[in-house]
Parts: C-alpha cells; sequence; structure tokens
C-alpha cells in the first residue's frame, strides 16, 4: 500500500516525538548509579513527577483502547477508566507511605526487608517480570497498529522501532532522564486528545445528532469496509450491501460473492478475512456479536444479551482496584519525591490529570461511534482515535494535521509506557539475576527486558488492548496485593505464608491468562472467569497466605516489630532506613 | 554496622511505640484511612447493583444523551479525586502536625 500525504506527516510526528523524548532525556544524563537510574535522584518536582507518574501509567490501552471499549460496548466499558483510576486512590491510602519508608524501591525488595526471606524474594522478581513483559506486550503491538493503521507500512515496523527507541532511551539516560521524557509525553498524550475532541465537540453539537434511539449507528456516507480478520456480525437491521469475499449467513452454507449486492439478514453473519463490504450512507451498521446493536442500549446498563455481566464487572472491579499498587513501573515512581507531602501533592495532582485524561478518552470514544462506526464492523476497535480526526474533518490540511498529532500522541503513549516497565524489569534483573548494581549489568538487563516481549507481540495477530492490559492488572492483584497489604498492616505474615499466598495467586490468575489468551472460549460463568480470575484468584491469594501463615506462626521474623514500627512511623521521625542514610550524608540536615 | 544501626534507633523504637502519641497517631490514621475506603468501595459497587436492578433509574434522561447511569459513572471520577485531595489536607491538619509533637517530644528528651 503507498503511504499517503496523511501518512507522512503522521510518520514526520512520530519522528519528532522520538527526536524530542531522546534531546529532553540526554539532559539529564548524570548517570552516576544505579540508584540515580532508580530514583532520579530524589530532586523532582511534585508537578513532573505527577506528570510522569500520569505519562507512564496511561498506556496505550487508557489512549487507543478504552476509547475504542466505549465504542463497543459503551456505557458498560465506563468500568475500565473508572477502575484504573480508583486502583490509584487504593495504592495511595493502602499501600504508598509504608512502603517509601521501607526503604524498598521494588516489591522484592520490599518482601526481603519485611520477611527476610530470599526464596521469596526470587519468586516476587519473577512476577515482576511476568507483569512486566506482559504488560509491554500489547504496549508494542499497540506501536505495530498505530504504524499500520495511519501509514500503511507493516505493524512489525512499528513494533520495532517503538522498542529499540525505549531501551535506547534507558541505556543511555536512565530513570532521571526518563522522568522528564514521561511528563513531556503526558502533555502530548492531553493535546493531542484535546484537540481532536475539541473540533468534535463543535461538529456534534452544530450535527444536532442523539444517541437516544432504538436504532443502530448509521454510515454516514458510502463506506467500504476491508475484513482483516474473520468476524461474526450481528445483525438486527436487515442492510443492503455490496460485497467481494465470502459470508455464511444464519441459515445457509457459505456463499462467495465477487461485487455481487446483497442483504444481510436478521441472526449471526460470519464474515471471512480479506472481504471487501460496501454499505451505501445512511445505511444501518451490524456490529460485531457480543456488543450492543441499538444506540439506546449502547448507553444503558447491562443492556439485553450480556450474560454474566454483573460477574464479569466485579471481577473486573477487583482486578483494577487492587492490581494497580502491584505494577513495578507505578510503585517505583513514589520514591522520586523528596518527601511524604510532596509524595501527597503528587498523587492529588496524579488523579487530577488522570481523571481529565479519562474524561476526554470516552468523549471520544462516544464521539467515534458517529465517526467511525466501520470500526464496529471490522472489531478493530482500537483504532477508532487513530482514524477520528481524518472522519470528523476530511482529507484537508486541518484533518491531515489533526492525525498526525493524534498518531504523536499515541507514540508517546507506548513510549512511555514501555521506558518505565524497562526501567523497572531492568532493575530487578540486573539486581536479582545478574546479580550486581552496576550501570553495566542495568544496560544488559535493559536490552533483555525488551528483546523478550518484541519477540512476544510479533508473534500475536490480534490483541484487544483493554483486555489485555485487564488480564495483567488480575495478575498483579492475586500476587503483589495481597503481599503488600498483608505485609504493611498484617503482624502475623511469615514467609511460608507469602510464599504459599503468592504461588496460588499467581498460578491460578496466570493459568486464567494463559488459557484465555490462547483462544480457549469456555462456557457461561467458566469463559467469564478465564478472561475475569481475579474474582476467585484475588480471595484465594488472601486466604491461602493468611492460613499457612497461620499454621507457620513460628516462623514470624524476630525484628517483626521494628520492621512494622518503621512502616508505620511517620518519616518525619527519622526513623526510615534511608532518611538514616541521608543524614549520614548530609549531618547538617 | 547493621548491629549498630538496630542498637542505636531500638531505643527510639521503644520509646515511640510506648508513647500515647503514637497510638493516638495511628488511630488518627485509621479513623481516616478505613471509613473512606469503606465509603469508597459501597459507591463503587453501588453503581454496579444499580445498573443491574434498577436499570429504569439509570436510564432517566437528564439532558440530551445524558443519563443517570453516565452522570453516576463520570462522578466516579470526581469522587476518587475527591477522597485523595481529602486525604492529603486531612495529613496535612491531623497527621502531620501529631507527627511534629512527637518529634519534639523526642528532641527534647534526648
Amino acid at each position: 500500500m503507498p503511504v499517503t500525504a496523511t501518512g507522512i506527516l503522521a510518520l514526520v510526528a512520530m519522528g519528532l516525538v522520538v527526536v524530542a523524548s531522546t534531546v529532553i532525556g540526554s539532559i539529564g544524563t548524570r548517570a552516576r548509579g544505579t540508584s540515580d537510574f532508580l530514583v532520579a535522584s530524589r530532586t523532582v518536582g511534585p508537578a513532573a513527577n505527577a506528570g510522569a507518574i500520569s505519562g507512564e501509567y496511561l498506556s496505550a490501552a487508557s489512549f487507543l483502547g478504552v476509547a475504542g471499549l466505549i465504542l463497543r460496548d459503551g456505557v458498560d466499558a465506563l468500568w475500565y477508566p473508572v477502575g484504573y483510576t480508583a486502583g490509584y486512590v487504593a495504592l495511595v491510602l493502602f499501600v504508598a507511605a509504608p512502603l517509601r519508608r521501607s526503604g524498598a524501591y521494588t516489591v522484592p525488595d520490599f518482601a526481603e526487608a519485611r520477611l527476610r526471606s530470599p526464596g521469596l524474594r526470587k519468586l516476587c522478581t519473577a512476577f515482576v517480570v511476568i507483569i512486566g513483559w506482559l504488560y509491554l506486550l500489547p504496549q508494542l503491538h499497540g506501536a505495530g497498529l498505530t504504524v499500520e493503521t495511519v501509514t500503511g507500512l507493516p505493524a512489525w515496523t512499528g513494533a520495532v522501532t517503538a522498542a529499540v527507541v525505549v531501551v535506547g532511551t534507558v541505556v543511555l539516560g536512565g530513570m532521571r532522564s526518563v522522568t522528564f521524557v514521561q511528563a513531556f509525553q503526558y502533555w502530548l498524550k492531553l493535546t493531542a486528545l484535546i484537540l481532536p475532541a475539541v473540533f468534535a465537540l463543535i461538529f456534534f453539537v452544530n450535527a444536532d445528532r442523539s444517541f437516544d434511539r432504538p436504532a443502530p449507528p448509521q454510515f454516514l456516507d458510502r463506506t467500504t469496509v476491508d475484513i482483516r480478520t474473520d468476524v461474526q456480525l450481528q445483525v438486527q437491521f436487515p442492510v443492503s450491501v455490496k460485497v467481494t469475499g465470502v459470508i455464511t449467513g444464519p441459515t445457509g452454507p457459505p456463499v462467495v460473492y465477487t461485487d455481487d449486492e446483497t442483504r444481510l439478514v436478521e441472526g449471526l453473519n460470519t464474515v471471512q478475512a480479506g472481504a471487501k463490504l460496501e454499505f451505501a450512507g445512511g445505511a444501518p451498521v451490524p456490529v460485531v456479536a457480543g456488543a450492543p446493536v441499538t444506540d439506546a442500549d449502547w448507553l444503558t446498563p447491562y443492556a439485553a444479551g450480556r450474560e454474566y455481566g454483573m460477574l464479569g464487572t466485579y471481577s473486573l472491579i477487583i482486578a483494577t482496584f487492587l492490581g494497580t499498587m502491584g505494577l513495578p513501573h507505578v510503585l517505583v515512581r513514589f520514591y522520586t519525591n523528596p518527601d511524604g507531602r510532596a509524595a501527597r501533592r503528587t498523587a492529588v495532582i496524579v488523579l487530577a490529570l488522570l481523571g481529565a485524561f479519562y474524561m476526554v478518552v470516552t468523549l471520544l470514544g462516544a464521539l467515534s461511534r458517529l465517526y467511525t462506526p466501520q470500526l464496529l464492523v471490522t472489531g478493530e476497535t482500537d483504532a477508532a482515535i487513530l482514524l477520528l480526526p481524518a472522519a470528523v474533518l476530511g482529507t484537508g490540511p486541518t484533518g491531515v494535521v489533526l492525525a498526525g498529532i493524534v498518531a504523536a500522541g499515541a507514540w508517546a503513549a507506548f513510549l512511555s509506557t514501555s521506558s518505565g516497565l524497562i526501567v523497572s524489569v531492568a532493575g530487578v534483573l540486573a539486581t536479582d539475576v545478574l546479580g550486581s548494581g552496576k550501570v553495566r549489568d542495568f544496560r544488559i538487563a535493559a536490552v533483555v527486558a525488551g528483546a523478550v516481549p518484541l519477540a512476544l507481540s510479533l508473534g500475536v495477530t490480534r490483541l484487544d488492548f483493554s483486555e489485555a492490559v485487564a488480564l495483567v492488572f488480575a495478575i498483579s492483584a492475586s500476587t503483589f496485593c495481597p503481599l503488600l497489604v498483608l505485609g504493611i498492616w498484617w503482624r502475623g505474615l511469615t514467609d511460608v505464608g507469602a510464599f504459599a499466598g503468592v504461588l496460588v495467586g499467581g498460578l491460578l490468575s496466570a493459568g486464567a491468562v494463559t488459557v484465555a489468551l490462547s483462544g480457549f472460549v469456555g462456557p457461561g460463568w467458566l469463559g467469564v472467569l478465564l478472561y475475569r480470575p481475579a474474582i476467585v484468584s484475588v480471595p484465594a491469594a488472601f486466604l491461602a497466605m493468611a492460613v499457612v501463615s497461620r499454621l507457620t506462626a513460628g516462623r514470624t521474623p524476630v525484628d517483626v516489630d521494628q520492621v512494622m514500627l518503621r512502616l508505620h512511623a511517620p518519616e518525619r521521625l527519622g526513623l526510615s532506613r534511608d532518611r538514616l542514610a541521608e543524614r549520614v550524608r548530609r549531618p547538617t540536615g | 554496622m547493621s548491629t549498630t544501626e538496630h542498637r542505636s534507633t531500638g531505643t527510639i523504637y521503644e520509646q515511640v511505640q510506648a508513647s500515647p502519641e503514637f497510638a493516638d497517631l495511628r488511630s488518627r490514621l485509621r479513623r481516616f484511612v478505613f471509613p473512606v475506603s469503606a465509603a469508597f468501595l459501597a459507591w463503587y459497587m453501588a453503581y454496579v447493583l444499580l445498573a443491574s436492578y434498577a436499570p429504569g433509574f439509570m436510564s432517566i434522561k437528564v439532558a440530551g444523551n445524558i443519563n443517570v447511569g453516565l452522570i453516576i459513572g463520570l462522578l466516579q471520577f470526581v469522587s476518587t479525586f475527591a477522597i485523595t485531595t481529602a486525604y492529603g489536607l486531612y495529613a496535612s491538619k491531623h497527621l502531620d502536625p501529631a507527627a511534629d509533637r512527637i518529634r519534639r517530644q523526642i528532641e527534647d528528651a534526648t
């Protein structure tokens, strides 16, 4: 496919993001040792730090995936952004301050400081790496999708470029530079969304369209839809279509069409990959099976046809609410604040930034139902935001420029989340696998940390971003959340108990994820639980941890009282380990 | 090195742990964190329950395309922000002064 003018501009915009990130990153390059890499010397102000946390947290799943889910599932998809935001509150209330005081930078560090168990530390290291890689997978995949959607180049070029740029930044700069790069990228992302949202809103208000009608969305103009992977369409309103390709109707055998007029009849129609469907302007849009068909249903929570909606939603809530605190790249960010007060200020700013971002994403998702309804046919709803500017403004100069800005914003989303993840994964690989805190080992580890998910992402053909990310949250909620919460708030926890809990939660959730990703679709509630294991695996992990700790009560560490006091005493008393270290370094302070 | 650290801080630990001021500080923290978490979770879960058992209520139109369900959904964002802000204010007003009092006490005693 030849690269269009829009594609070239988008490529330039994405190139500029890379250049700007590298320049900003190199400004801060004063790497002295691994701790500088990891905690940015604690010289970052709350506003920059909040921007960095948001930039890191708002991944491709937020940028593209949430809007895509809103487009397809409507009000029911609000749970994803709400959950991602709420998870942050749980982190602030239960974990952030005590973990800071423990002086541990990572979950493995915390496990060792609290329970003095090298075995538990190894297990935690393994899960940090698993979670990090699984979270990197959709980021790189998304980078590929963005490049493919806006330029027509093959998807792997995007994934490879993103991986190389991110690993390069991390290897050369460490976290001090990454912090400023990410703050820059947050603002870029927000700008990239607000501009098209303002334009789209103006059009939306003028067009006087309403969602509140018992009819499906309509194609605005004559639209040709390319089907890239097999889709099942739920047709409620029969529609005429000109087809080239293979369609299996609700009753009949597969029929081969060659530029023939036909009619999609009521029921389930399967369209094979490679088909081309041409719809007339004003025709009702057939939607992928499982999504609400009419606009009114789309606007109503739990409209008809969603089986086990409650079970799935509760499980999703548990995963997102409890999973955020275990994400390695989110935790380590709290150490980049100079003290607890600054950490709290940072948290408030972060919540405001997250809220603002998700409101805009939600709005864009709703608008894309009006302007890019063809994505409901292909099922590639993750591309909604990328296609929205051109759909609203046409292929004139304004549309092309906006499309470029949006592509740049999406690109920033992949880069920022990926670099945070690679720093975290490389950190634990360097200290726990390579066995030293040397800068050279950290750099080798960063390359490994990027190479593995890149290889995985090239092997995956299709991935629903928000679904993939929700699975990672489920693993994090089932392993690190019980360890952190019980470790901080319950003095009876033992090393064996913690080990058992992390193992039980990890095996249940990771097992479900593996089965779900391999494409197995279970019947009824089982199918829901495979995609949303948290409602089972999180309580199981807590229970295993509590019961086994009780059974091995004799193994409670001897210094548990001291450790607990250090976790809960206010840090301005000077009891925290790193505060002491700081006083040694600066006797006058 | 680690033994000296333990010995030197051990006395501070004991002093602080025994003091009523420290107990007061902990109870201040718990008085905020636990009720607020419970209220937040209840509000969070209420949306799901309302959506399941009161779809009529949730689809009441407020203005144009906006219904009650949508407003409650968006209010979830507002509430997360409100809670964090409240926590920041509470900590500055009630936790930090209490911590300062304890520190002054320790400094006076030593």
